[in-house]
Parts: structure tokens; sequence; C-alpha cells
């Protein structure tokens, strides 16, 4: 008898608010939980709670597995209906968890130069990655995170992050913290310091944020991998509910849920 | 197994089911998708993603909005095309032992019948869904769902080249919708499943915009299930070939209650997306439901509903 996946049930451990509008949630994991790759998301639903219907794809944040302990935790912004529910949840309530899913970040040989380009909620699955890489990396490799939010107290988790990387340069739309203006602007005034053949870049931020990226790196040719989103139902591939438009004429869309969220940015067409 | 379980087994017209649990068209994918979360060989038949003489890429996004209970979907019936089908998806399930029932959708008669009969001719399809309601393309077949001639005519059409067993696949957004069954088991179908998905619409009040790039979508999820419900109840006493009951079927009651109305079997749709497990989940839910009635056979249930 194969052993099949499942939905599974997460107590949640906590669920605070880190900055106005973001909250924190660790959840208790079975052990059969997989361990997420850095880009890899989960969908969530309230247990026995008819809203919101459909599961809300969330990033894994970070995740601890060892023993029969597995905790996962999930980085969000209420952005509507549904994340509201969430951000109304207490430790002891019980969430249903589809995952790991998705393909997450992959690492590219032979690049001594790191960039991670991060809009608002974007740090969520960029705040692993970066983790990942510090400890599988050399200490020779550098780690340069651009982190951009529209106010100074939206820009969370920055003492972790400056564990995993050498440089941390902020930005914010007020000027509150760091460079006034787009991280995008910030990140494009330093780019004669990245050569393209030793350098790769990890965006994840608002849709305008990723279009500005693939603009910039237009004349500029360095390897960039983006994670996108879109309304998502089933998360394994069946619906095709999460398509984003492709540059293959043959096949123009892609499924989020299962060809990404991570893409080339270069095979996206950025409207 | 044990005495004490009940049997399960139902008949669509000649196609013979170990259970009434289906999968609905367009929540499964190939099946592939889902290989990982269900036992496919436990599945009463697997009904796969509508297919089309070609490939469809589909509408552009967004796709889907969620609704209270449910969602709208405008997909666009996004597909491989027969060839791909039989070719890159069919292989696989055939190392299954479940039932496969394709559906199939074309913009005029002739497409109908030439995917039928290339489907009949393929090894490992056991039967035919014809979609003639599909509400979220230009020619998705509504026009031939809504339309009590025409409805006949795709029956007869595909009925004409294939000796797979026929099940029309009927639309709610009509106004009888058992004069349309009728005109189905009229053209020589099988059976008849419903319902696809009812019309609807979502405002982003914001940007004022719609929701959906194409406007309009499909509305699935419990949200519909009295509606189905009430359409099988219309069609059954209407009909003498088998009623297949979808729409908003997410919890072992919902399953029930299309079973005691009158429905031979039922497809899971939506909840499949809430819960991959949703089918198995529900399968074991019936049989504990005739266990506790005492039921040895699940047709004791079928139809049983008193007025």
């Amino acid at each position: 008898m194969p052993r099949f996946r499942k939905l599974h049930t997460g107590q949640i451990l906590s669920n605070r608010e880190v900055a106005k509008d973001h909250y924190r949630m660790s959840i208790a994991m079975p052990a059969a939980f997989r361990e997420a790759a850095p880009g890899q998301f989960v969908l969530v639903r309230v247990k026995d709670r008819a809203f919101p219907f459909l599961g809300r794809p969330l990033g894994v944040y970070a995740q601890e597995k060892r023993g029969g302990e597995n905790q996962i935790e999930l980085l969000y912004r209420v952005a509507g209906r549904g994340t509201a529910v969430f951000a109304l949840l207490k430790k002891g309530d019980f969430v249903e968890i589809l995952g790991p899913l998705g393909r997450g970040f992959s690492l590219v040989r032979g690049r001594d130069r790191i960039v991670l380009i991060a809009g608002g909620i974007g740090i969520a699955p960029l705040a692993p990655l970066a983790r990942m890489l510090r400890k599988k990396l050399p200490s020779a490799v550098t780690l340069d995170l651009y982190y951009g939010a529209r106010r100074a107290d939206l820009l969370t988790g920055l003492g972790t992050l400056r564990k995993s990387c050498g440089t941390v340069r902020l930005a914010t739309d007020d000027g509150s913290r760091g460079f006034r203006g787009p991280v995008t602007e910030l990140f494009d005034g330093e780019l004669k310091n990245y050569p393209p053949e030793r350098t790769v870049i990890y965006a994840c931020g608002p849709h305008t944020m990723l279009k500005r990226v693939s603009e910039i790196l237009g004349c500029h040719p360095i390897p960039c991998q983006v994670s996108v989103e879109e309304r998502m139902a089933c998360g394994v591939g069946a619906c095709l509910g999460c398509a984003v438009e492709t540059k293959d004429g043959g096949k123009p869309y892609r499924r989020v849920c299962m060809e990404g969220p991570v893409f080339d940015i270069n095979e996206i067409v950025w409207r | 197994m044990s005495k004490m379980n009940p049997r399960m087994e139902v008949s669509i017209g000649r196609l013979k089911l170990r259970n009434p649990v289906m999968t609905a068209s367009g929540t499964f994918g190939y099946g592939e998708e889902y290989a990982s979360f269900v036992d496919l060989n436990r599945l009463g038949a697997l009904v796969v993603k509508g297919i089309s003489l070609e490939p469809r890429p589909g509408n552009p996004p967004p796709r889907i909005m969620e609704t209270e209970g449910g969602m709208l979907n405008a997909i666009g019936l996004e597909n491989v095309g027969v060839s791909a089908f039989i070719r890159d998806k069919l292989p696989f399930l055939r190392d299954y032992d479940v039932p496969v029932i394709v559906n199939i959708f074309g913009e005029s008669l002739e497409e109908y019948s030439r995917v039928a009969e290339i489907l009949g001719r393929a090894r490992g399809v056991h039967a035919l869904e014809v979609n003639i309601s599909c509400p979220n393309v230009e020619k998705g077949g509504l026009v031939f769902g809504c339309d009590p001639d025409l409805c006949c005519e795709v029956t007869r059409a595909v009925r004409a080249v294939t000796d797979l067993p026929v099940i029309m696949k009927l639309t709610p957004n009509v106004t009888d919708i058992a004069e349309l069954a009728m005109c189905c088991e009229a053209g020589g179908a099988d059976a008849v499943s419903l319902i696809n998905t009812l019309i609807g619409m979502s405002v982003d009040i914001e940007r004022r915009v719609p929701h959906l790039q194409r406007v309009t979508g499909g509305l699935s999820g419990p949200v519909v299930r009295p509606v189905a419900l009430r359409m099988v109840w219309e069609v059954v006493k209407k009909v003498s070939i088998p009623v297949i009951g979808i729409g908003g079927i997410v919890e072992t009651e919902d399953a029930l209650a299309f079973l005691i109305t009158g429905a031979k079997a039922v497809q899971v749709g939506t909840a499949n997306f809430i819960n991959p497990g949703a089918t198995m989940d529900i399968l074991e839910g019936i049989e504990t439901y005739l266990i506790r009635h005492g039921m040895g056979d699940v047709n004791e249930l079928i139809g049983s509903l008193e007025v």
C-alpha cells in the first residue's frame, strides 16, 4: 500500500502582528509535513470554517524540523477578507495546510555575487533563501539584500536578515528609512557593481516592482529568478486557475502552483 | 474485506462502477495531478479535463475568484488537445484499474463527432462525457446545451460514431433542464450528468473592474448545491436513463442527498481543491452511513427519497 500525501492539520503556536497589517504565524505541524525548500508555499485554510473557502497561498518563511518537532512560520500581510480572518486566529486554533507546494528557488553554480531584491511582503520567501544560501555557500560569495517597503515600520525581520546577508540596503517610499523611493531604483544605482557573468538575482515583490526589475535587466543580462503571485485554487496543477502569461507562443500560460511560483524573469510577459 | 461492508457497485448504463463516487471534469486535471494524494483505483470513475480536437491555451488571467461558499472560474477550457491527450496523458491512466471518462467538447457538431470518434478508438477510455455546457468560451458548447433540438443532435452525432457509453453534461443556465435531459435521452444518451457551473460575476469595487478578465465565469462550490439538487430532482422524474449528480458536493452528507434524490452516482468537483482527499473521505463516509442504516447495497439508497 503506497503512502499518499494528504491535507495536514496544524495547530497555531502564535500569531502576532509584527508590523501594521503584517503577521507572523507559527504553526506546529505533524511530522509527515515535509521540509519546504526556499520559495515553496503552502495553501492555508482555517479548519472547520466555511470562509475563506479556498486556501490562501503563503510562502514558508521558516521551518524547524528535527526529531518529532516540525514547526513552520508564515509571514503574511492582510490583503483581503481571507487574510483578515487569518489575523484573528489565536494560539491553539487549527489550520489546514496543503504542501509544501510548487518549485522554489534554484541554486545557480559559479556565481559569487548574489543579490536579493524584496518589496514589502515579498521578503517572505527570500528570508529562508538567504539563510539557506549563507549556510551552503562559501563565505567568499557575497549576499546583498535590497529591501524596500512603504514605511520604515514595515521592514520586518532585519535582525535575522543581517545575519545572513553581508549587505542590507533599505528603501522606503516615504524616506523614513534608507533610500527614499522604490527599491528597484536603489538597486539600479548599484548595478555597475554586479558583473553579469558573476551575479545572480532572486526577487519577490509586487508585480510593478518585478516588472521594473525586468526592465532594468533588459540591458544588463543578469540571470534572475522571481517568485510571482496569482489567485489560486487547487495548488497541485489541476484547476489551471493560477495561470501566468509567458513568452512561449506555443503554450502561453504556465501554472504558478506547479511550474512556479519561481520563474526565470525572462519567461514572463510583464504587462 | 469483511462481510459487513455494503455493496457499492452501481451501473451507469453499460458502464459498471465499483462505487458511485467520481471526480468532476476540470477539477481533477488528467488524474496525474492527484495521483500522489488519492489512490485512483478506489474511485468509482475518473473524469478528466475537457478535451477538444485542437489544443486550447485558455483565457488570460485572472481566471478565478473566490465567492461566499464557492468560486468563479473562467479557465476557458485550456487543454492539450485530443492527440496529445492520447499520446501523453492516457498511458499514465492505463496503469490504473479505474474507469476513465473523457469529457469532450467542440465548437461544431463535426468537432464533437471527430473527438468522440478518435477517443472511441483509443485504448483505456471507458466512456465519454459530452460537455454541452461550458459558459467560459465563445463556443464552449453552451449554445448546444440551451437548445433542445441541438441537444438531441449533438447526442445523436456522438452516439453515431462511438460504442462507448455517452454521458451528456447539462448546463443549469436554462429554464427547463428536464426538457433538455429528455432530448439527450431521445438522442440516445446512456446517462446525463448535472449540473455544470452557474454563470456568475464579481466586481472589484476599488478598481471598478471585473475580478475575472473575461468578466463572467462559472460558479461552483457549496453555494450551488441546493440548485443542483433541485435540478437533479426535476430530471430524475422525467428520464429513465441514469442521472449523475454534480454541484457543491464537499461532505459525505452532500453526496448522500444526491443519491437519495435519485442520482446513480455523484461527481466531486471543487471540493478537490480544498481537500485533495475529498473523494476518499466521501466514499468512506457513504459506506459508514450504509452500515449505520443497515443497508447492504448502495442501490437501496439511490432514489429512496420520500416526498
